[in-house]
């Protein structure tokens, strides 16, 4: 049994137009006045001007941890380039320099543009090696060579862009902990 | 043999007159999308600027300038199938007809100059007719061939679509507006124009004595010009763009811009027939005549305040944008240093300007030049000053329509049909039966 919803009658005021469109102009003309004397509480952000807040945990382009020493904490296990979904990471491994690891990346390539950013190779890596935490949402280029980006580009960040209390941030060169660090390694 | 006297000059002199609806264009697109913006809860155009002078954006004014340079530069692409004379030929209607309208409105008071062969009264319309209202009716009717044959001409159907309801809806509301006009008609007792204005200025502004007349006038504009909330012409959810769909680039420019020359005549008429037209309320042409310096140093020490009151406005935005964490705080500090100065030396110089012409233009004082060139003075500055009014009177109506179209939703078509046949006729004809007993009663 289909239930019947009333319509609700108009007045005589509503059924005649005039009286409800001067209500309209007021509302109208208050928010006029309001961005005409008040535009800072309009909600609206001027883009690039006023760059957006992007939260820490929201996912965004890579970046490849660095040891205090400054080389990739990957060790090229593959788990990332297994777990994505997406297949856009190649890595091939070479030999670490350091006696103590085994391997390293000798390319370490996502592409961008086929990146689903689903996080699962951030999920995945056994050592927080990658992380997609840059807050690079904006990522623009000429060319789609230009958004396969390698180690280069994946360890160009700045531990000073990290909050002081990232201490596996702070660890790499340049980091507030980078000292401390180094002495713990044995790496002068 | 022509002679070139002064009255045979003037009426020259007043085809100038014809471009006004054209400089209020730009005005009516920036008051549109600006109004749009702030109505909507957003800041509208204000990325255009103009480097070479300091970034200046005019509060988004600006923008007109990239919008026509790109109108003008893109392609002007002809359909295939269409008729290309008739497809070429009807964007200019519109705008044509915009150009030839003013020529019938009153723009100032009739003065009285003298000429080689004595005396002469110079109008203040360019076609100085009794049937002025008449002429300007057809001349306003015609715009809407353009739509129809460029509708036609372009072989689309959405665009076919569209002219047929623009005129079908056209048909339906001349009508009451017709009607409705013609109270004020049986009240002045004159199709003339100037007689209306001049009527109004001696009695009382029109909106009093017809102010049903008014509210049907009004809304039939709105239909006339094609505005929302009786947009069917177009129709983005049922007809994709409407009439001009298949017109790009300047084509399509002349069509847009005849809408707002459109609005800008209907703002003409409107206030001619309702609002007094070029007269200053409560002061009659003699009445500025008499005390031309005090009136149009007014005037200017207002628009000279109004200047004051931009800079004002540019220093508390420049206040409340400095809060702002941005990354252009420089462009947009030297932006406003640059506003707020114009606007503040311009508001100055305005007011130095009203304090002289109170002192100066006077006949005791044998005002800016020899007592045998003071007429002259006096007739023009009288013109200039009901111009301006006139202009003024104008953009508010623009202002009117633009907050009207972004308030009300738009109608269904058998809505607006509905509406325009069997409520506003019936109102227009009891409004005018009730108008011709009460004249005739008045008058006998």
């Amino acid at each position: 049994m289909a239930r019947t919803v009333p319509r609700p009658e108009m007045t005589l005021a509503e059924k005649a137009y005039v009286p409800e469109i001067v209500k309209g102009l007021k509302v109208t003309m208050g928010h006029f006045l309001r961005g005409l004397f008040t535009p800072e509480t309009l909600p609206v952000q001027s883009y690039p001007e006023t760059p957006s807040v992007i939260p820490r945990n929201y996912r965004a382009k890579h970046r490849l941890m660095k040891r205090p020493d400054g080389e990739p904490r990957c060790v090229a296990c593959m788990m990332c380039s297994t777990a994505c979904p997406a297949n856009c990471i190649t890595i091939q491994a070479g030999e670490s320099a350091d006696d103590r690891i085994e391997k390293k990346p000798v390319k370490f390539e996502i592409d961008l543009l086929v990146c689903v950013f689903c996080g699962l190779c951030a999920e995945a890596c056994p050592v927080d090696a990658i992380r997609m935490d840059t807050r690079i949402v904006a990522l623009a280029a000429d060319s789609r060579e230009k958004f396969k980006v390698g180690l280069k580009d994946l360890m160009s960040w700045e531990p000073k862009d990290y909050p002081d209390n990232d201490t596996q941030s702070q660890k790499a060169p340049g980091g507030l902990l980078n000292a401390e660090a180094k002495k713990q390694w044995g790496i002068s | 043999m022509i002679d070139f006297d002064l009255p045979f000059l003037l009426a020259i002199a007043k085809f100038a007159l014809v471009f006004i609806p054209l400089c209020l264009i730009p005005i009516c697109i920036f008051m549109e999308r600006k109004g749009a913006s702030l109505m909507q809860d957003r800041y509208g155009p204000n990325r255009a600027n103009i480097p070479l002078l300091g970034g200046i954006r005019l509060f988004g004014f600006v923008q007109n300038l990239p919008d026509g340079i790109k109108l003008f530069t893109k392609e002007n692409f002809i359909p295939r199938g269409a008729h290309t004379f008739w497809y070429l030929l009807a964007p200019m209607i519109p705008l044509a007809v915009a150009l030839l309208t003013p020529s019938v409105i009153p723009w100032f008071g009739p003065m009285v100059v003298e000429g080689s062969r004595g005396l002469a009264t110079v109008s203040g319309q360019i076609l100085d007719a009794d049937s002025g209202v008449l002429v300007l009716f057809a001349l306003s009717g015609l715009s809407i061939y353009g739509v129809v044959l460029g509708a036609w001409a372009s072989n689309s159907k959405y665009a076919l679509l569209g002219g047929m309801r623009a005129s079908a809806q056209m048909i339906s509301y001349e009508v009451s507006m017709g009607l409705s006009a013609a109270g004020i008609f049986l009240i002045v007792g004159s199709f003339s124009l100037t007689q209306i204005v001049e009527w109004q200025a001696a009695h009382t502004w029109g909106i009093v004595v017809q102010p049903v007349g008014f509210v049907l006038f009004l809304t039939s504009l709105f239909a006339e010009t094609g505005r929302a909330p009786f947009d069917m012409a177009e129709g983005e959810s049922e007809i994709v763009a409407g009439y001009f769909v298949e017109y790009s680039a300047i084509r399509f420019g002349l069509f847009y811009m005849g809408e707002y020359a459109h609005i800008a005549i209907a703002g003409a008429l409107l206030s001619t027939l309702f609002l007094g037209g070029y007269q200053i309320p409560f002061m009659d042409t003699e009445a500025v005549r008499a005390n031309l310096g005090f009136v149009s140093g007014a005037i200017v020490a207002a628009v000279g305040l109004s200047c004051l009151g931009i800079a004002y406005m540019v220093r508390r935005w420049a206040r409340i944008y400095s809060r702002m964490q941005t990354t252009d705080a420089v462009d947009r500090k030297r932006e406003y240093n640059i506003l707020n100065g114009a606007f503040s030396v311009i508001g100055l110089g305005l007011l130095a300007v009203a304090a002289a012409l109170m002192v100066l233009v006077h006949p005791a004082k044998g005002g800016l030049g020899a007592a045998d060139i003071w007429p002259l003075w006096v007739n023009l500055g009288t013109a200039a000053v009901q111009v301006g009014t006139l202009v003024v009177k104008i953009l508010a109506i623009c202002w009117i329509f633009v907050w009207v179209r972004w308030t009300l939703p738009r109608f269904r078509y058998d809505q607006v049909m509905a509406l325009g046949w069997k409520i506003m006729l019936n109102i227009a004809l009891v409004n005018l039966l009730v108008t011709a007993v009460v004249a005739k009663l008045v008058k006998g």
